[in-house]
């Protein structure tokens, strides 16, 4: 009875409290490392957003040169010196390979004569 | 005094709430009463405005073909006071931006954070030299990006398109008339820097989105203006005049087909351009129009019923002398009775002058100003003159018989054509105009100009006589045969004047030469007008409206009709002269 007595803890573990801490702490510990994490994950996508931006804008960049160069060669100017150095040539388009699209405006008298349109073949 | 421990602990207790409110006090003082002072201190360190700029819209031919459009570049910027090592740079920089090594090296050698090595570097050679420089480990130069304005026709359409300054704003042409609409509004972006100067992107502040430039159409059709500057190129050639002029407008709508000046320039090398080449001397030249100006004369008489088609005038066999002056007519004898059509078909100086005393002073004064000479026309472009058009209290006493004839005023180009495209229209004088639309960057359309009748300046009776009368000037007896288009009729008129001299008086043996004419001549689909300054004949008595202006008005209006698909209404006979039948055969001069 007394060895009973005596084996008794003196200071008992209060388990439930514990745990609750533990818990606590855990929670705490996680929270605060979700937090750092999730702020240098922010940081490491506005880098990777930057990047992207420059990425972008260097594309850009790039398709508008493109563009300038294909209207700079594609140009009236272009091809007309083009047309006399002799690199383009210009076939005439015979009248019987000519479909109008919209009727002209009609003649007075159908003995009038036809358009002087295309008249490569006359030389 | 000894103190207990009690009033000791109590003093203790007191000094730290002492210090701790002291510290309290501080802290509310630093974070609620300065926060306005420090937070902008923090943000003028580390917090920076960022100019997104807007891009600058493009301009358009009537058929959507790109006159004038922007190109990405780069201006290189040195700081002194970053570079790792200036000696390894140098060949680097001089390599890739084709500068002489020893110019980069003085520049960098005034030690100087903002040194400008070269502006407008395409971005292909910038991104090179960017690569370059990494691959080396060199610190020092960066790159300010932006675009510059390039033109891809080069010197077709210069006048027209006009040109903008380093800063892209538009100086002269549309470029100037529309900077308004072609400028766009620049954004902006606030952003926050780390200690390194780098942007935290997480802190990205306000943010207002650019509205780039909205793009503007003309009216020019960029077939017919290839067409006006070859043969505006070969009149060069063959004539060698001083300035020369051609215009082509809808005389309907009043839009200006196409426009072309000599001189002219390149658009893409401005800096290398005079200011001579540079005049848009279709709206800033001022001249004496010369028998051009009769159509008013006539027109004003027939509307005002003072004379009919048929109505025959003396004209005095050649030399009138009024005013203590002798007016004479062209030719050696002159002319004795000539019928109204006829004074225009051989353009009788004697006659016009009579038709304009018929009318009066005020009158044909009212007239010539109803035509729209001596205001601006309203063009949209920029500098337009007005002329010069003297009230009649200023005239002499021989201003009435000079003025009918195209002397003692002052016009413009556009003006001289405005006024054919009046008669040409049934007598309605309609705004010349060269921009046809302003569309935004996803082709909304913001503004369509539509046509404005100014005035109805004659009757279209009145409009359809004239015309009528205009078409005997484009035949075997008129004073412009060489200028008739095989298969079509047309109405025109030519013009030879003396030049006017600077000191007054005119210059011996310089005339501007013009001829002004449309085609068809019922229902025209374009008036034209062309117009040579100081021209070059072989012999000096070639040189007149007619021989000079007139074939060459016939060549352009020739390749316009076959462009504009008109059908002709006139059976295709012989032509007048041997350059009409060049004309005829192959379509070039």
């Amino acid at each position: 009875m007394n060895q009973r007595r005596r084996r008794k803890p003196l200071n008992p573990i209060d388990a439930p409290a514990l745990a609750r801490w533990i818990v606590i702490s855990v929670f705490a510990a996680v929270t605060g490392l979700s937090y750092v994490y999730l702020t240098v994950q922010l940081h490491r996508q506005g880098v990777q957003r930057r990047a992207l931006e420059q990425e972008l804008e260097a594309t850009r960049t790039q398709n508008e040169d493109a563009r300038v160069q294909i209207a700079a060669l594609t140009s009236r100017a272009a091809l007309q010196r083009r047309l006399k150095e002799g690199y383009l040539q210009l076939v005439p388009i015979s009248e019987q390979n000519i479909v109008r699209l919209n009727t002209p405006v009609r003649l007075h008298e159908e003995s009038e004569v036809r358009s002087v349109a295309n008249r490569g073949g006359d030389k | 005094m000894k103190w207990n421990s009690r009033t000791r602990g109590a003093l203790v207790c007191f000094f730290f709430a002492l210090l701790f409110s002291v510290f309290s006090w501080r802290l509310v003082y630093l974070q609620m009463v300065m926060h306005r002072h420090y937070s902008e201190l923090a943000a003028e360190k580390n917090v920076g405005r960022d100019r997104i700029p807007a891009e600058r819209g493009a301009i358009y031919d009537c058929g959507s073909e790109i006159l004038a459009q922007n190109v990405p570049v780069a201006t290189v910027i040195a700081d002194a006071t970053l570079m790792n090592n200036a000696g390894a740079l140098i060949p680097i920089l001089a390599d890739q931006l084709h500068l002489p090594p020893d110019e980069i090296a003085r520049k960098i050698n005034t030690g100087r954070p903002y040194i400008v090595l070269k502006r407008e570097v395409p971005e292909t050679e910038a991104r090179a030299l960017q690569a370059a420089l990494t691959t080396a480990k060199l610190r020092g130069i960066r790159y300010e990006r932006g675009t510059k304005r390039v033109y891809p026709n080069g010197s077709m359409l210069c006048h027209v398109v006009g040109f903008t300054d380093f800063h892209l704003k538009g100086i002269q042409g549309v470029e100037a008339s529309m900077d308004h609409y072609l400028r766009g509004e620049d954004g902006y972006r606030y952003f926050e820097r780390d200690a390194r100067g780098r942007e935290i992107v997480l802190y990205r502040g306000l943010e207002h989105a650019p509205r780039n430039g909205y793009q503007v159409h003309l009216t020019i059709d960029l077939h017919l203006q290839s067409i006006v500057e070859d043969e505006l190129d070969a009149a060069m050639r063959e004539y060698r005049p001083a300035k020369a002029t051609i215009i082509l407008m809808r005389p309907q709508t009043g839009e200006i087909l196409a426009l072309a000046n000599r001189p002219n320039f390149d658009l893409n090398l401005r800096s290398e351009a005079k200011p001579e080449q540079m005049k848009n001397r279709a709206i800033i030249d001022m001249m004496e129009p010369g028998s051009v100006f009769k159509i008013v004369t006539a027109a004003a008489a027939l509307n005002e019923s003072k004379v009919g088609l048929e109505t025959m005038i003396f004209c005095e066999n050649g030399v009138w002398n009024i005013g203590g002056r002798p007016l004479h007519d062209h030719g050696r004898k002159g002319y004795g009775d000539l019928s109204v059509q006829d004074i225009l078909v051989h353009s009788s100086n004697i006659g016009a002058a009579k038709m304009a005393c018929m009318l009066g002073e005020m009158k044909f004064y009212e007239y010539i100003r109803r035509f729209g000479f001596g205001d601006r026309s309203g063009v949209e472009l920029p500098g337009e003159i007005r002329g010069v058009i003297h009230p009649p209290r200023s005239w002499s006493k021989i201003s009435i018989t000079r003025m009918p004839m195209g002397q003692e005023v002052g016009v413009t180009p556009l003006q001289m054509i405005s006024a054919m495209s009046t008669i040409a229209n049934g007598g309605k004088l309609v705004q010349p105009r060269i921009v046809k639309s302003i569309v935004d960057e996803k082709g909304k359309i913001i503004s369509q100009l539509k046509p404005t009748v100014v005035r109805q300046v004659v009757s279209p009776r009145t409009a359809a006589e004239v015309t009528y009368a205009l078409r005997g000037v484009v035949s075997k007896r008129g004073t412009a045969a060489e200028a008739a288009v095989p298969g079509y009729v047309i109405s025109g008129k030519t013009g030879t004047a003396q030049k006017a001299a600077p000191g007054g008086g005119y210059e011996k043996d310089k005339y501007i030469v013009s001829f002004s004419g449309f085609l068809p001549s019922e229902n025209p689909a374009f008036v034209g007008l062309v117009v040579l300054d100081d021209a070059h004949t072989k012999e000096p008595y070639l040189n007149y409206g007619g021989t000079v202006a007139g074939p060459i008005f016939a060549r352009v209006a020739e390749q316009a009709a076959r462009y504009l698909d008109l059908e002709p209404h006139e059976e295709i006979g012989t032509p007048a002269t041997t350059a009409g039948r060049v004309a005829l055969t192959n379509g070039r001069r």
